[in-house]
């Protein structure tokens, strides 16, 4: 994954560009507005982090002309300004994303993630803990054995894994499954599929939470 | 010097109403002398008339007086009993011929004229007579000359007396006729002041109530319609030191705002570069010291990052800030569920069981302000998580409180709790309940400004059992 990384402040741009390729990014920084904009039409990155209060160019500038000039790529735009206002103005130029600074990293690295997934067509397959699931196909596979998902529960497990360590309200659930018109099959309610996805998950090393009037959250269980 | 302002209302009253005071005194005293006057005048003429008539009944005879003066003729005189007439003949100096003798005699700078009537005031003294002693009296004293040509100087005195009684009770019945409608009407005119003056010195009223109506913290200016021209030019001064105190808060407003945004790279920076420590001493193996000395300083940037951001927050609630936002109708719950939702992986992370209690299905409708009323519910869930302890669990609650059209919003925990004397001081700045709690002592007072723009109240309470119940309390929209 191709990243750049605007930020003028030489400190939060080392530790943090040394932090993006430890999670696996190939990290370009830029250390004003000018040479972001430079870069950024230049050559073809995957995503890009941008400081708004950049020197030269500001960072709403490089933004809009960005948009301007077709480059679609997700950005997470990053400032130390945080009123509504700033957040209007920054997502009205095309932002994808917003993060205050200061910021946890793996806060940071987990909605770039989501931006890149966000930007993915909704097809691939995912593995967390021992958990092997293929969108397309809707199969999974937990430590090498396949499961025996039924429709429903395919989509549950769908639906907790985009969301993973979030929680999944029981109306998204609904709604999803009143979305979803092609499988007829399965009645019964949202706990009970709960219940028997719990179970076909025991081996995956993955934990579906029950949160008190919430909802659900899929986390990989600590032993795991 | 303080010169102490009289009032205005005051002022104006005394002065509108003093002059009329005085015309309405001399009115009256005026009015009292002039109907004196008719009535001496109309009670003269009779008495000259009576003296005239007795006169003629006394004729000369030789050396002596021949009085004729029949039954009917004193009748005539003593026409009226209660208004008696008394009647003295007398040959000057002092010899008495007929009559009453105790008639008042004449003034001594009395300068009657012979033939033509003289009238004067006086008492009668005599207790013996049938009206009470002292009785005032008009007096017509009428000299005549009745010796034949060759004794001119015998001269006779007639005096007719009539008691004042009536000629008083006439000047008085004249007086209050006139003093009775004349008091109606001052009354009329004191009242007809009093609402002109109110109603002149109303547009300053309003200007007082619009000034002294204002929250301490609106400093927008005064509307000068509001104003009449004359007070206008101090409501222009105060306007521009309205302006200049506006201007003055906004400006240190902005310094700690500035202040706080300047502080948040380079704690960026700090903390990213302490994470980036952290990792890779623990790759080297690094001593543990070494570690733990990394963690506290990671520990530490973390919490001034934290104190900045609420800072900033606290910024944003301050009421100059939040008066801009409109306030908009809104789902308590779903506020709740979404805020609740977004904190569990952190309750999670540390340990906490946070949730929120089912409600049923009713509909939790304020007003208020999304984003900060969502910064306060973090806060408040953000302090249960920090304070009741790995292991305790969080719950969330909406629900209608007792009181009609109030709603609670509600974050219970089972941690240690807090005595009462912590309870006490938790909503001030810099206060913490704990040490080791990350917190910097500005959550809850957040959580008030927040709660208070919206006309909402909160408070900390003893949870049954174990724990703190936050409370927030606002009215249903």
């Amino acid at each position: 994954m191709n990243l750049l990384l605007a930020e003028d402040d030489a400190i939060l741009a080392e530790a943090l560009s040394a932090q993006l390729r430890r999670a696996g990014f190939e990290v370009e920084h830029a250390a004003n507005g000018a040479v972001a904009e430079y870069l950024l039409l230049k050559s073809p990155f995957d995503i890009a982090v941008l400081d708004l209060g950049l020197p030269m160019v500001d960072g709403l500038t490089v933004l809009k002309r960005l948009r301007e000039a077709r480059r679609s790529l997700p950005v997470l735009v990053l400032t130390a300004l945080d009123s509504l206002d700033d957040r209007v103005a920054g997502l009205n130029a095309g932002a994808d994303d917003y993060l205050t600074k200061p910021f946890d990293f793996p806060e940071l690295e987990a909605r770039l993630h989501a931006l890149l997934r966000r930007g993915r067509p909704v097809s691939g397959g995912t593995e967390l803990g021992r958990l092997i699931f293929d969108r397309d196909s809707r199969r999974a596979t937990a430590g090498g054995e396949p499961l025996d998902l039924s429709p429903r529960e395919a989509m549950l497990l769908d639906l907790l894994l985009q969301e993973r360590g979030k929680v999944v309200t029981k109306e998204q659930i609904s709604q999803a499954w009143a979305q979803d018109k092609s499988e007829g099959s399965g009645a019964g309610s949202i706990e009970v599929y709960i219940h028997r996805l719990r179970r076909k998950l025991e081996l995956s090393g993955l934990a579906i939470r029950t949160v008190r009037g919430l909802g659900y959250l899929l986390e990989v269980d600590a032993g795991a | 010097m303080i010169i102490k302002a009289r009032s205005l209302h005051r002022q104006l009253f005394i002065w509108l109403l003093a002059p009329q005071v005085v015309l309405w005194l001399a009115a009256a005293l005026f009015t009292y002398k002039l109907a004196e006057r008719y009535a001496n005048e109309a009670i003269d003429a009779s008495l000259s008339q009576s003296s005239r008539a007795l006169a003629r009944q006394v004729k000369p005879l030789d050396n002596g007086l021949f009085i004729d003066f029949p039954r009917a003729a004193q009748d005539i005189l003593e026409a009226d009993p209660s208004d008696r007439v008394l009647y003295t003949v007398s040959t000057p100096p002092g010899h008495f011929i007929l009559g009453n003798r105790n008639l008042p005699p004449l003034p001594a700078n009395a300068t009657a004229q012979l033939g033509e009537p003289f009238f004067y005031d006086g008492e009668l003294s005599d207790p013996a007579a049938p009206q009470p002693a002292n009785t005032r009296v008009r007096v017509a004293a009428l000299l005549l000359n009745y010796g034949a040509a060759d004794k001119p100087d015998q001269t006779l005195l007639v005096q007719v007396a009539r008691s004042s009684t009536n000629r008083e009770e006439l000047a008085r019945r004249i007086l209050l006729d006139t003093v009775l409608p004349l008091s109606g009407l001052m009354l009329l005119m004191t009242m007809i002041v009093w609402t002109g003056i109110r109603a002149g010195l109303a547009p300053l009223a309003l200007l007082q109530a619009r000034v002294a109506g204002r929250a301490s913290n609106d400093l927008t200016p005064i509307q000068l319609e509001a104003a009449p021209p004359e007070v206008r030019s101090l409501a222009l001064a105060i306007n521009t030191l309205l302006s200049a105190v506006h201007h003055n808060i906004g400006a240190q407003k902005r310094f700690i705002s500035d202040a706080a945004h300047q502080l948040r790279t380079p704690l960026a920076g700090l903390k990213s570069q302490t994470e980036l420590a952290m990792q890779e001493a623990r790759e080297a193996v690094a001593e543990p010291a070494l570690l733990a000395r990394l963690q506290r300083v990671h520990d530490s940037a973390t919490r001034s990052a934290h104190l900045v951001n609420q800072l900033l927050s606290l910024a944003r609630a301050e009421p100059e800030s939040a008066s801009q936002q409109v306030l908009l109708p809104l789902d308590l719950l779903r506020l709740a569920q979404e805020v609740t939702a977004e904190l569990v992986p952190r309750a999670l992370a540390a340990g906490v069981d946070l949730g929120l209690e089912e409600s049923d299905g009713a509909s939790f409708t304020v007003r208020g302000i999304p984003f900060l009323l969502r910064e306060a519910l973090i806060n408040l869930i953000d302090n249960a998580i920090r304070y009741a302890g790995r292991g305790a669990s969080v719950t969330v609650r909406v629900s209608r409180a007792a009181t009609a059209g109030q709603l609670l919003l509600e974050v219970e925990d089972n941690g240690p709790g807090l005595t009462d004397a912590q309870l006490e001081q938790m909503f001030e700045r810099f206060v913490r309940a704990a040490q080791d709690g990350g917190g910097c002592g500005l959550g809850l007072p957040i959580v008030r400004e927040i709660v208070e723009r919206h006309a909402g109240r909160v408070s900390l309470l003893h949870a049954p059992g174990s724990g703190l119940i936050a409370r927030i309390t606002l009215p249903e929209g």
